[in-house]
């Protein structure tokens, strides 16, 4: 049996409104991440979606339910806990790709390294060498991003977040700023990464991206609907 | 790398890429620590400068001076105002030599002068003393000799001369001995050429262009045969308080108390010194609000920077960096910047004091490096901290949803 990689149970994210209304941007999300899936979490604009994903990540906390990782509910964890886990647990790629302008494409594939707190068994220097020879960008190891173009930036991102070996690769629209065959090469690659064993979660609005992927979460209103 | 360096050189390569406003901010910082250091240099060559030209003068000396200079009621050196005026005679001179604990007596009457040698003219200071100045002044003759008590009862025209002013009327200061030079309007014969003693500077004369001659032969210029000073040597350390106190007695026989002073050459030395202090501590505290001014402008330039970065914070913080990870960083970019701003001031000082040292022996002491280094450090942790914690104190979320 598979493991399950994270789950979650009856989250919801609430906003207190103006005047007294909550907004529900989730609403009694129940999920479950096996190892080596492959889903997409569809959905129109305004859904849920990124507030999912940044719950899956780490980054944002659920206002009720539970977030299981490793048979542990993390939303009691501090900040710094919750940190060095999402350090080690997690890799983000996003739709504006979000690397740092003033580093190098292999600094910033090494960014994560600087803030992890484990002991590696492998050297990540090598691993990223190894992930831009891969992907094709090691020719521009020394360029800056804005110097590269935007299929290049997404796959030094996607480099950026396989350098921990994280569980779980979370993609926010990863394809939202690509030309279409750009985006169908991004995707491929997710495919590949997967046949390889590796935990891809993809968020997006565009049923023909989610269709590449072997399992749709769709979401609507907050709410899970299939 | 270790982490502190990583924060570091990301800090550093990240103001590279920044260049003017980096250095516009780190202004304010620059200007502060180049008033401090530059006042610390000229403060300390100060002290030197004074130490030398007394210790040039040797010790255990008394100065009699016309004036209520240190007295009580007297306010400082301004009290000197109106006493200047040559009050000691010869008697006086004669009165002090028979005081058991005097070793010299050494009498000043001074002028400036012209001083010439076939065609080369040259204005010097002319002193009238006795033969006691030499050894009182540790004055050794290089070439030649010294007047004697002889020449001065004798009243004769000799004259002993500094070797700067040697060397200018006779190129050689071994060529001037028995040479005739003319002293305004009378001629003098050349004695003596004294070893050079440094000194002067400032734009003051020098003990290297004096001449000296017998007082009573300087009675052709000093026609009242009044002197400005009469220094008096002690014959040990332990003789100066009895023999202040001799001398007050027997200068009050004919002078009144208010009108003359007794001072150690270490009192003069406190006056200058306190004086200086107050002069430090008000331009220290000028000194002072020009770094604050820096400082609040690195607060400013940092609160701008969080602000045009908080979407970077988040993806560092989605990287994995912890609240201090950030904290840490942008505290690091604010001592950077200060940091930077100090070395250049301190680089700018080391240019201008160079520069004095020719003039006058400034210098910059490591304590004002250090202080000048550890106060931009500060000033970077003080006022980088609250940007700094802004930044950490983002959340995660809030931070990567920015646009
Ligand atoms: N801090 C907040 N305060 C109030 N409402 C919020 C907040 N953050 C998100 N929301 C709301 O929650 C809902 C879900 O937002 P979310 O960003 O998850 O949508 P999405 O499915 O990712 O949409 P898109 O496809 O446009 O990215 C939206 O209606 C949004 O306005
Ligand atoms: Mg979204």
């Amino acid at each position: 049996m598979l493991s399950t990689v994270i789950s979650l149970k009856d989250v919801s994210k609430k906003y207190i409104m103006g005047g007294d209304t909550v907004f529900y941007a989730l609403k009694n999300v129940n999920l479950e991440i096996k190892e080596g899936e492959y889903a997409a979490i569809v959905g129109p604009s305004g859904s849920g979606k990124s507030t999912l994903m940044h719950i899956i990540g780490l980054l944002d906390k659920p206002t009720d339910g539970k977030v299981i990782i490793g048979n542990k509910d993390i939303s009691s964890l501090d900040d710094d806990a919750t940190s060095t886990l999402r350090s080690e647990f997690v890799g983000f790629v996003f739709q504006q790709f979000n690397l740092l302008n003033k580093l190098t494409i292999k600094e910033n594939i090494l960014l994560p390294i600087g803030y992890a707190r484990k002991k590696f068994d492998y050297n990540p220097e090598e691993r990223a060498e190894y992930l831009m020879e891969r992907f094709g960008i090691l020719d521009k190891k020394d360029s800056f991003p804005n110097k590269i173009s935007g299929g290049q930036q997404q796959r030094v991102a996607i480099a950026r977040s396989l350098i921990m070996k994280p569980k779980l690769i979370l993609a926010d629209e990863p394809t939202g700023n690509l030309d279409t065959k750009t985006g169908n090469e991004i995707m491929e690659l997710f495919g590949e990464l997967n046949k390889e064993g590796i935990t891809i979660l993809v968020v997006t609005h565009e049923p023909d991206i989610a269709e590449r992927t072997r399992r749709q979460i769709k979401i609507k209103d907050g709410e899970v609907v299939k | 790398m270790t982490y502190l360096g990583s924060i570091l050189k990301s800090a550093i390569t990240d103001f590279g890429k920044n260049k003017g406003r980096t250095f516009l901010t780190s202004l304010g910082i620059l200007i502060g620590v180049m008033s401090v250091v530059l006042l610390m240099a000229a403060g300390a060559g100060l002290k030197v400068y004074i130490s030398q030209q007394f210790e040039s003068m040797g010790s255990n000396l008394l100065y009699v001076m016309p004036g209520n200079m240190f007295g009580e009621g007297g306010s400082g050196l301004s009290g000197a105002d109106g006493g200047m005026a040559p009050l000691f005679v010869e008697k006086d001179i004669v009165t002090l030599k028979r005081l058991k604990g005097a070793e010299y007596v050494i009498p000043y009457y001074q002028k400036t002068v012209k001083a010439s040698y076939v065609g080369t003219t040259k204005y010097a200071t002319l002193n009238g003393t006795s033969e006691d100045a030499f050894p009182g002044n540790n004055f050794i003759a290089e070439y030649g000799t010294v007047f004697s008590s002889a020449d001065n009862s004798a009243k004769n025209k000799v004259a002993v001369i500094g070797s700067n002013l040697a060397e200018k009327l006779f190129k050689d200061g071994s060529l001037a001995i028995g040479k005739k030079i003319r002293i305004d309007d009378q001629l003098f014969r050349v004695i003596g050429v004294l070893e050079s003693k440094g000194g002067g500077g400032l734009g003051g004369p020098s003990f290297d262009d004096y001449i000296f001659i017998p007082y009573k032969t300087a009675y052709i210029f000093n026609t009242d045969k009044k002197f400005i000073q009469i220094t008096v040597k002690a014959k040990t350390e332990e003789d100066l308080p009895v023999l202040k106190e001799e001398i007050m007695t027997e200068l009050k026989k004919r002078i009144k108390t208010d009108e003359f002073s007794v001072v150690e050459s270490t009192e003069i030395l406190n006056t200058i010194g306190s004086i200086f202090s107050i002069l430090n501590i008000v331009l220290v505290a000028i000194a002072a609000i020009s770094l604050v001014v820096g400082g609040i402008g690195i607060l400013n330039i940092m609160y701008v920077t969080v602000s045009e970065r908080i979407k970077e914070i988040g993806v560092r913080r989605a990287l994995g960096a912890r609240r201090n990870d950030i904290l840490w960083q942008f505290l690091a970019e604010a001592v950077v910047l200060s940091v930077f701003g100090g070395a250049m001031g301190l680089g700018l000082s080391a240019t201008v004091v160079l520069f004095l040292r020719s003039f006058f022996p400034a210098y910059i002491s490591w304590q004002s490096i250090a202080l000048a280094l550890g106060t931009s450090s500060v000033i970077g942790v003080v006022f980088g901290v609250f940007p700094a914690k802004k930044a950490a104190d983002l959340s995660p979320i809030d931070a990567i949803r920015y646009e």
